[in-house]
């Protein structure tokens, strides 16, 4: 029975309120919860992307990701978007990931070490003609370092902005802040992450 | 930020500040012509600023290529089966609940049954001396007592 009805959910898919399939899956037809899985499988993997850059590690966040949703599915008041929870789920869960694995305390502890300036992209290859050079690992990690000497809540801004392309009213939303707040977050971000970047260290602000 | 300065770009001069700010528009096409223009010249003639284009051009790439990472295919079906399993043990969790719970729940309600009875009889027996026999009833002697055929007898 619950067959034909994925079979028939799945044609059918935008056209039905995902409050009402919400309603049946807590009713007890758990198969329409692939559904959503399915729909917005690429949507958390991204975003895990933006905080641990490894497709590994980004695909266990987002299998965590869908299991928390489904166990907490009871909780979900449908005051917002099923999707915005969904993100702040995927925030949390990648946030959660990155403290565990103690990466921002190390790069912070050696930088307050030595004082000095973190290798740039100078030092990492030439940028001479950056639209010829091939991507690799070392690349990765050099953004993702970047990334990862941000606060909290500016790496969340940044990553909602730069890999799901979300406009300030959506983050604002996400992050249960005002556009403004948003606004100012991306602002600090992107002026950091040049320094960052570029191989300046920059002052420490919230 | 883009709209403020190209409502004042008659009174603002390109400087690497502003330049920085408005790199990522550039890079996005969103600057409108004049002020790609004043940009353009500035990076021609600035190494800092031509080299943190050069930079953010990179990230850019990294990013995009990261954005584009497919993601496990067969995810759903993964997410399935930890549900599946998932709502199992809750099953064998609550039906064992009840297997234990109903034995215990019928042995109680019998034992509370044999109790109220013994109460209601205890509250039935006459108080005090109960099961004593009076003290004239013990001074007669079954042998001086007429026989029942002496009654009889008219």
């Amino acid at each position: 029975m619950s067959g034909i009805f994925l079979r028939a959910y799945f044609r059918n898919q935008f056209e039905m309120n995902e409050n009402e399939l919400i309603k049946l899956i807590l009713q007890g037809e758990r198969d329409m919860f692939r559904i959503f899985v399915e729909k917005y499988r690429q949507m958390v993997f991204r975003t895990c992307m933006g905080f641990v850059h490894n497709k590994e590690d980004a695909d266990d966040l987002t299998q965590e990701v869908f299991i928390h949703a489904y166990r907490s599915l009871p909780d979900f008041k449908m005051k917002s978007a099923f999707s915005t929870w969904l993100y702040r789920i995927a925030v949390n869960a990648s946030l959660n990931k990155v403290r565990r694995s103690g990466r921002i305390s190390f790069i912070d502890w050696i930088e307050s070490l030595f004082g000095s300036e973190s290798p740039g992209a100078g030092q990492l290859f030439d940028t001479n003609d950056p639209e010829n050079i091939i991507i690799k690992k070392e690349h990765s990690q050099w953004l993702q370092r970047a990334l990862d000497s941000l606060p909290e809540k500016q790496r969340t801004a940044i990553v909602l902005s730069k890999y799901e392309d979300l406009s300030q009213k959506e983050i604002a939303e996400i992050m249960k802040t005002s556009e403004g707040a948003v606004e100012a977050l991306l602002h600090r971000a992107k002026k950091n992450l040049r320094e960052k970047l570029s191989g300046r260290i920059p002052k420490k602000n919230k | 930020m883009i709209s403020f300065v190209s409502n004042h770009k008659s009174q603002l001069k390109m400087n690497c500040q502003l330049c920085q700010e408005i790199l990522e528009a550039y890079q996005e096409g969103k600057l409108p012509a004049g002020m790609m223009t004043q940009l353009e010249s500035h990076l021609e003639t600035c190494d800092s600023c031509k080299k943190l284009s050069e930079i953010q051009l990179l990230a850019n790439r990294v990013i995009k290529l990261e954005k584009e990472t497919d993601s496990d295919p067969f995810l759903a079906t993964r997410v399935m089966a930890h549900i599946e399993r998932f709502e199992d043990e809750r099953l064998k969790t609550s039906s064992l609940g009840v297997r234990i719970s109903r034995p215990a729940l019928i042995t109680m309600s019998l034992a509370a049954a044999v109790l109220f009875g013994i109460m209601l009889g205890n509250l039935s027996r006459p108080a005090g001396n109960a099961g004593m026999v009076p003290v004239e009833f013990a001074l007669i002697n079954d042998a001086s007592l007429e026989s029942v055929d002496f009654l009889s007898l008219e």
